[in-house]
């Protein structure tokens, strides 16, 4: 999928719903960005982490993902966080034994800054041959 | 997000939540709102029933937006989630030509019918400036279903 288009927004006041409808629409977009499956759990677990560990920084009551969408690969932007909220998600996605999940599964990371609050952009691709 | 959704998040015994979904008004995303709703179902116990009919009527409602709203244009799809305690209000909105007769209409013309069938109840809201806001709002048990059958 070549287009450019807007981003699919979810935006999910922070409670139990948060990881069911955040990891569908993940996981539907993953779909059709044609990854493949080993990429797509990848896509649907760092889901997952952002909808149990991004309700303690968000800057207002809801979680906001933007997601687009492409040609294998599919990009989340979280925030409005609060100021420092980027960092702390990627620290609180930590698993002991494993390491920092976000960071390893991520193909780009960054942490954008917009007045007082910041965004945390996940970028997933698949680069491989079939 | 609407205002009343924030309090209506903090009330005691409504431990749910609102979900807002905006996307391209595009034929492939109204799936993303057919998955959207199924998880949502299993996550707050809805009878499979109930999702059915919940499913087949947004879809109507967000058909709708993509074949009517945007002629000349692209534009978006929101769709508004609120579960309640006895029942989910679904509001499909656009910001386009809003609803009326098509004059490409070829098909029955069965959207608004079948929506008004499935839904318990059912309104289009036309306060707003431009576009279409249907708000449809559906039972969480079939009893309602019942009672207004008989």
């Amino acid at each position: 999928m070549n287009r450019v288009e807007d981003p699919t927004r979810v935006s999910i006041v922070a409670g139990p719903l948060v990881g069911p409808v955040l990891r569908r629409v993940v996981g539907m977009l993953a779909a059709r960005a044609d990854l493949p499956l080993d990429r797509l759990d990848d896509a649907v677990l760092v889901a997952d982490l952002v909808a149990a560990r991004a309700p303690a920084h968000v800057a207002q009551s809801t979680v906001d993902v933007a997601l687009q969408s492409g040609d294998r690969s599919i990009d989340l932007c979280v925030g409005p966080l609060r100021r420092g909220g980027g960092r702390a998600l990627i620290v609180d996605a930590a698993v002991p034994g494993v390491g920092n999940v976000i960071e390893q599964l991520a193909d780009e990371l960054d942490i954008e800054s917009e007045g007082n609050h910041e965004f945390l952009h996940v970028r997933l691709s698949y680069n491989g041959a079939d | 997000m609407a205002p009343s959704a924030h309090t209506r998040a903090g009330r005691p015994g409504a431990p749910e939540s609102d979900i807002r979904l905006t996307l391209p008004a595009r034929p492939e995303n109204i799936a993303v709102v057919r998955h959207m709703l199924g998880a949502l179902g299993q996550a707050i116990e809805l009878p499979p029933a109930i999702v059915d009919d919940v499913r087949l009527a947004v879809t109507e409602a967000c058909t709708n937006v993509v074949r009517h709203a945007y002629p000349d244009r692209s534009g978006t799809l929101d769709v508004v989630v609120r579960p309640e305690e006895e029942r989910l209000e679904v509001v499909v909105a656009d910001s386009g030509k809003g609803m009326g007769p098509s004059p490409d209409r070829r098909g029955p013309g069965l959207g608004l019918p079948l929506i008004a069938a499935l839904a318990d109840s059912f309104d289009i809201d036309e306060s707003v400036s431009s576009g279409s806001r249907l708000v449809m709002s559906f039972a969480r048990t079939r009893r309602g279903r019942v009672m207004r059958a008989l």
